[in-house]
């Protein structure tokens, strides 16, 4: 047996926290993208609706603009319901990211066996996927409860006497609302890029989830004549439970574009139930996929 | 915790039904070690269990006297190099060793300083700065062993690190391997190049469907075969005459002149009784003897011994 001299000598130098460690994958996920000339237009497009939204904010709250439109006040009313639709659109933009963003996250990764290269090291399964998940977190965020409160924060000084004072509960709606979509679309992409293993599919089957799961939905109630069948359509899901943050009495068909609201069609909570089990399928998904060996059956 | 070791205690590791590996004894000491087995023996599910990236199903394995339950500890000073082509996409070789560096928790500087030493190890400094997807099969395992060993890890887990090095590469490589050995560390590699595990190893641990056939240094492992017979090749001047009286013996089971005519191949079931007779040989009759070595006693032959030549357990 040969004798070794233990001249090595291991890296004893500083460290960064662990916490903050997940950041450095989107840090190169972000250089990645910033390359797609697609996803730079697309990013900038999605910005167009705060802005024409802050237009009207402040035309609404600008004399010689009113008198320009015809001098009627109450061009539009900045509302629950101003802010319940600016956030359905730009949800939908966010979801239309998320298809083109997330299932790029994992797959490569579980294709190429690549989880060693992150798993064999100081970093946990959860760190990795909170990792990806934090490029779609940070690109939706800015899309949707950011210019959100934006906007809330700009109507609520142009309108002055306590009107923020008296209506935080939409900015607790617009910034709970968006967090439920984000982490609900987030974790769906997630999964489905892990369980598919293959990007344009994932892409595809974010839509099918929620487009033909939506259409199932409706073909299950008209044969069934129940309601019970929206249980399965995500957009009826998380458009009842923006109206119960919103303002449980708003009218039938609140939302924006594909967020229909049906409040009284399924119970709120159960709403809430079915998100939640959808949230709870998808981490069970990325737990058994998200492994640092190919696990062989 | 100071052991050196690399430590399996009675390790079984089962995928359902399929078995990974079985009841797996190991101490592995500092130096080279090389897993050698056929396709499916488990040396990947080994070195996947000692990098913590799968658990045992049963037993315990303790790296360097550190349990893999605490993965902080045991990942600063294991890296590991699996045998996938995996990168990110877009990377330069720089910045694929750089990121993982800041994975690890390496602060930018430290990061940098240390992307630069790894580089100038494999000899890619020049390339560094162009993307890894432009690299040749031997760039890209130059730069897996670059990030595998950048973060300075006393343990360094290789799998099949020599596929696609071209004839230069691969010397420099094992050359890098024996330095890593000699300077303490643990250098776990796996390969099919039976002739350059020889040449690499301080010691082999052979694998068959999922069991540990041998471990230890080589020749100790061949003595310990004593099944097949011994071969022993004898260079001389005489070689007609030294088989004549070789052969004489039950020990001996067969005794070859060799092609060259210099010398005289020997196959016996026990070594110490033909050294024996040798010396009375040359004793006697005034042989004049060149050489004495083993002709077996290398991995390619335990390997047959043991394993078979299909891979199959002999």
């Amino acid at each position: 047996m040969a004798v070794y001299k233990q001249t090595y000598r291991g890296y004893d130098g500083p460290l960064t926290p662990a916490w903050s460690r997940f950041l450095i994958l989107p840090r190169y996920a972000f250089e990645e993208m910033r390359r797609s000339r697609f996803f730079t237009m697309f990013f900038l497009v999605t910005m167009l609706a705060p802005l024409i939204f802050g237009l009207i904010v402040y035309a609404e709250h600008n004399l010689s603009v009113l008198k320009m439109l015809g001098g009627r006040g109450d061009l539009v009313a900045i509302d629950a319901r101003f802010f319940l639709n600016l956030l359905g659109w730009q949800s939908m933009m966010a979801f239309f990211l998320a298809a083109f963003v997330g299932p790029g996250q994992i797959s490569p990764d579980l294709a190429n066996n690549a989880l060693p290269l992150y798993l064999a090291r100081p970093f946990s399964r959860a760190e990795y996927v909170l990792g990806k998940m934090s490029v779609l977190l940070i690109l939706m965020s800015i899309m949707t409860w950011i210019p959100g409160l934006l906007l809330f924060a700009l109507q609520g000084s142009l309108q002055g006497g306590g009107w923020i004072g008296q209506n935080l509960r939409i900015a607790a709606a617009v910034f709970l609302g968006a967090w439920i979509w984000i982490l609900l679309i987030s974790l769906l992409a997630l999964a489905l890029s892990a369980w598919v293993k293959w990007k344009p599919m994932a892409g595809a089957l974010l839509f099918g989830v929620f487009f033909v799961a939506a259409g199932f939905a409706g073909a299950i109630d008209a044969v069934l004549r129940t309601s019970w069948g929206q249980l399965l359509n995500i957009s009826h899901l998380i458009g009842t439970v923006w109206a119960s943050l919103f303002d449980q009495r708003m009218h039938r068909g609140a939302g924006a574009v594909f967020f229909r609201v049906h409040v009284e069609d399924v119970p709120v909570w159960c709403c809430w139930a079915a998100l939640l089990a959808i949230c709870g399928l998808c981490l069970y998904v990325l737990g058994r996929k998200i492994r640092g060996a190919e696990v062989v059956r | 915790m100071n052991e050196p070791r690399i430590v399996f205690d009675n390790v079984s590791r089962f995928y359902g039904e399929v078995l990974g590996v079985n009841r797996v004894n190991l101490s592995i000491l500092p130096g080279v070690t090389s897993l050698v087995g056929p396709n499916g023996s488990g040396k990947t599910t080994l070195m996947n269990l000692m990098t913590g990236l799968i658990r045992p199903t049963r037993g315990e394995i303790r790296v360097l006297g550190l349990s893999l339950e605490r993965p902080e500890e045991v990942f600063r000073k294991v890296g590991y190099c699996t045998q996938f082509d995996a990168f990110p996409k877009g990377l330069t070789g720089y910045e694929f060793i750089y990121s993982f560096l800041l994975v690890h928790g390496m602060i930018a500087s430290e990061a940098h300083k240390l992307t630069m030493q790894a580089l100038d190890r494999v000899s890619m400094t020049a390339a560094g700065d162009r993307l890894v997807a432009a690299y040749s099969k031997g760039m890209r395992q130059r730069i897996k062993l670059a990030q595998a060993m950048a973060h300075g890890p006393r343990v360094l887990v290789l799998d099949e690190p020599l596929n696609g090095l071209d004839p230069m590469a691969r010397a420099e490589t094992i050359a890098l391997f024996q330095q890593w050995g000699g300077e303490g560390r643990h250098v776990i590699v796996s390969s099919h190049v039976l002739h350059e595990v020889d040449r690499i190893s301080d010691q082999v641990i052979l694998l068959s469907h999922g069991y540990v056939v041998a471990e230890g240094q080589i020749q100790g492992v061949r003595s310990e075969v004593k099944d097949q017979p011994m071969q022993i090749l004898v260079r001389c001047d005489r070689p007609g005459m030294l088989a004549a009286r070789l052969f004489e013996r039950d020990h001996v089971v067969e005794a070859k002149v060799h092609a060259d005519g210099k010398g005289v191949l020997v196959r016996t079931r026990d070594a110490d009784s033909l050294y024996l007779l040798l010396n009375r040989i040359v004793m006697d009759s005034g042989l004049e003897v060149e050489a004495v070595a083993p002709a077996d006693d290398d991995v390619n032959s335990v390997y047959q011994y043991l394993i078979g030549p299909e891979g199959g357990a002999a």
